[in-house]
């Protein structure tokens, strides 16, 4: 890379979004819960490496690690989420035997059950069935849909029903602190302690889903027929979510703003074939929304915007560029119309690519080390030329991964900085 | 009135009532229940089917026109039993072990359905014995199985070992599909198809019991 004078992480992170060449390439793992990697896949990079030190599951529901400062610095990640300062006690963990076999930590307050089928559920406190993992699964799927047979009359109890909703009544942290009295308080001071304390740049996890939180609501397959015949009920409720997220916005920028460098957005736009919609249905409901959430954002704060949406969304690119994120992540190339070059050639200099540099698929989880080298190598040069991008896998890491591909994937990346 | 096109034009927008109304409609002028069945409803899901794979259409009108051509179908389906309408063919299908991923599932069996298939839906976590279970008893022509993890699409090759080990491998057709699932694995598990949606899908099931 071209600089002359070394950056800081930070530094680092913010050139490349700012489509400047950085000084090395940047990288994350861990910074988002789609971003990093799983409980089973760290623990088993651990063991391998001799690291020692528990494998805290961070995210329940995906059931995603939270790399600890040892191996942010052993693999030089420039990046890392402001929830990590949260449940920093010892007893904030305890120690989970997973049915593959390896202990690992769970946050205080998660207690599934155990099935007679070896699978596993999740109670909220009504007793309401929030969440279940059959056994040989390694997550949680959804098991409560709220309006699953037709939406309300009105939305006044939407923060009530989003609750039943797995993502949210097993939200990873900051938010599983949400709830108290002092919370904004003390995601500022922490926000602020660990910006003092690293050169890494900081990510708040915001989520703001709308589409999700249509498909969460109501059910995948309801909402997208909704999306097709029953437009007024689908902008119905995009207001009553649109209030709710403003919310939360202000808030976070508040309490934030002025100390994380980017605020995450999900909302899974893409199947592997294609958009979930047509490119008019996205311009007509969700485009308006996703464009005042941006604005808002950059309005009241220094943050830059980061949309993480799954799938092959290449039809939608110039209308997310419009609606004024930043950032997309996590570029799944294995998907139609995704290729690393197209998206690098069209759009590399509106938008930065937060992933597409290791498939998840079939490479990264099923090739040999040296294979896995030649991926990533060219991955990282087809994407990094004059910025825009950070290096991540195609999402999470997960179980089926070795470790020696990991290693095998961080020392190509090593040759860039 | 053309009641056929009426039928055709209502799957083809998702109109679920309108579908309806015109099979019933089409009933009371006499028409076969199976040229309403070939004409209208398995002709409007073939279109629909082409302008999905052409990237006309997307999940959001597959999904509304496969629920309007069960809504036509309702009113049929009594009378192609007793019309001596054989199906294209009976299939088997479902979500893999481990996996409870269902939407994509659920519109492989509506496309199949659309293109004349009687679908035996097994749901999602099923075992290879269930599978295996079905194959014996219901004897269909394929099976189809979806999976959406990498980390249980080795389901699928259990599967296909198990039919063997059963002596019932010979007896089926295999079909895959899936996000994770790729033509590659499908020959490296000795499958006998693999398709990215759901409207191929369709096609594939065809050839297969054509072959």
């Amino acid at each position: 890379m071209t600089e002359t004078k070394k950056m800081t992480s930070r530094e680092r992170v913010l050139a490349t979004i700012a489509h400047r060449e950085p000084d090395a390439l940047p990288v994350d793992m861990g910074a988002t819960p789609s971003s990093g990697i799983s409980a089973i896949a760290y623990y088993n990079l651990k063991k391998y490496l001799g690291m020692p030190g528990p494998t805290r599951v961070y995210d329940i529901v995906q059931q995603v690690a939270q790399p600890d400062d040892a191996a942010l610095d052993h693999f030089g990640i420039d990046v890392v989420d402001i929830g990590r300062t949260f449940n920093d006690r010892p007893e904030d963990w305890y120690d989970f035997k997973l049915p593959q076999g390896m202990t690992v930590q769970f946050p205080a307050w998660f207690h599934p059950r155990q099935l007679d089928d070896n699978g596993w559920d999740v109670l909220d406190k009504e007793g309401t069935r929030i969440a279940y993992m059959p056994y040989g699964a390694s997550f949680f799927d959804q098991t409560c849909f709220p309006y699953l047979d037709g939406y309300p009359a009105d939305f006044k109890e939407l923060p009530y029903w989003m609750g039943k909703v797995h993502w949210s009544g097993l939200v990873h942290s900051p938010w599983d602190h949400a709830s108290e009295p002092d919370f904004w308080q003390q995601l500022r001071q922490r926000a602020i302690a660990l910006r003092q304390s690293t050169d890494r740049a900081l990510v708040v996890v915001a989520g703001c889903n709308l589409f999700e939180w249509g498909t969460f609501l109501r059910r995948m397959d309801n909402f997208l027929m909704d999306l097709a015949s029953d437009q007024t009920s689908v902008e119905r409720l995009l207001d009553a979510l649109m209030e709710q997220h403003l919310q939360t916005l202000e808030k976070v920028c508040e309490a934030v703003g002025d100390v994380a460098d980017i605020l995450r957005f999900g909302d899974d736009l893409g199947t592997d074939q294609g958009p979930f919609m047509a490119p008019k249905t996205y311009q007509k409901l969700f485009k308006p929304r996703h464009t005042q959430l941006t604005e808002y954002v950059h309005k009241h704060s220094q943050m830059k915007t980061f949309l993480h949406s799954c799938g092959s969304i290449y039809k939608l690119m110039p209308d997310l560029i419009e609606a004024g994120y930043d950032v997309i992540n996590p570029v799944q190339i294995t998907s139609k119309n995704m290729e690393p070059e197209k998206l690098k050639q069209e759009f590399g200099k509106d938008i930065t690519f937060w992933g597409g540099g290791a498939d998840t698929r079939h490479i990264l989880n099923r090739a040999t080390p040296e294979q896995v080298k030649d991926h990533v190598r060219r991955n990282i040069e087809i994407l990094s030329p004059g910025g825009g991008f950070v290096f991540n896998t195609v999402h999470n890491i997960l179980g089926d991964v070795p470790p020696q591909n990991i290693v095998a994937m961080f020392e190509a990346i090593d040759e860039y900085r | 009135m053309d009641h056929i096109n009426a039928i055709y034009q209502a799957v083809l927008e998702g109109d679920a009532a309108a579908a309806k109304e015109g099979v019933q409609a089409a009933l009371k002028q006499n028409l076969p229940a199976k040229q309403i069945m070939q004409e209208g409803l398995i002709a409007a899901m073939g279109e629909v089917g082409r302008l999905y794979e052409e990237g006309e259409l997307f999940v959001p009108e597959m999904l509304i026109a496969a629920r309007a051509m069960q809504a036509g179908l309702e009113p049929l389906k009594p009378l192609l039993a007793e019309s001596g309408m054989k199906s294209t063919g009976l299939i088997v299908i479902g979500t893999i072990k481990g996996d409870l991923h269902d939407i994509g599932k659920n519109l492989v069996g509506m496309m199949l359905e659309g293109a004349g298939f009687e679908v035996i839906d097994l749901g999602t976590d099923v075992t290879p014995e269930k599978f295996i279970k079905s194959v014996r008893e219901r004897k269909p022509q394929i099976v189809a199985m979806s999976a959406l993890l990498t980390t249980t699409m080795a389901n699928m090759g259990n599967t296909i070992k198990a039919l063997k080990e059963a002596g019932l491998r010979d007896q089926v057709k295999v079909m895959i599909g899936g996000a994770p699932v790729t033509q590659e694995y499908a020959n490296q598990i000795g499958a006998d198809g693999f398709s990215p949606d759901a409207s191929s899908a369709a096609r594939l099931a065809k050839t297969l019991v054509e072959a």
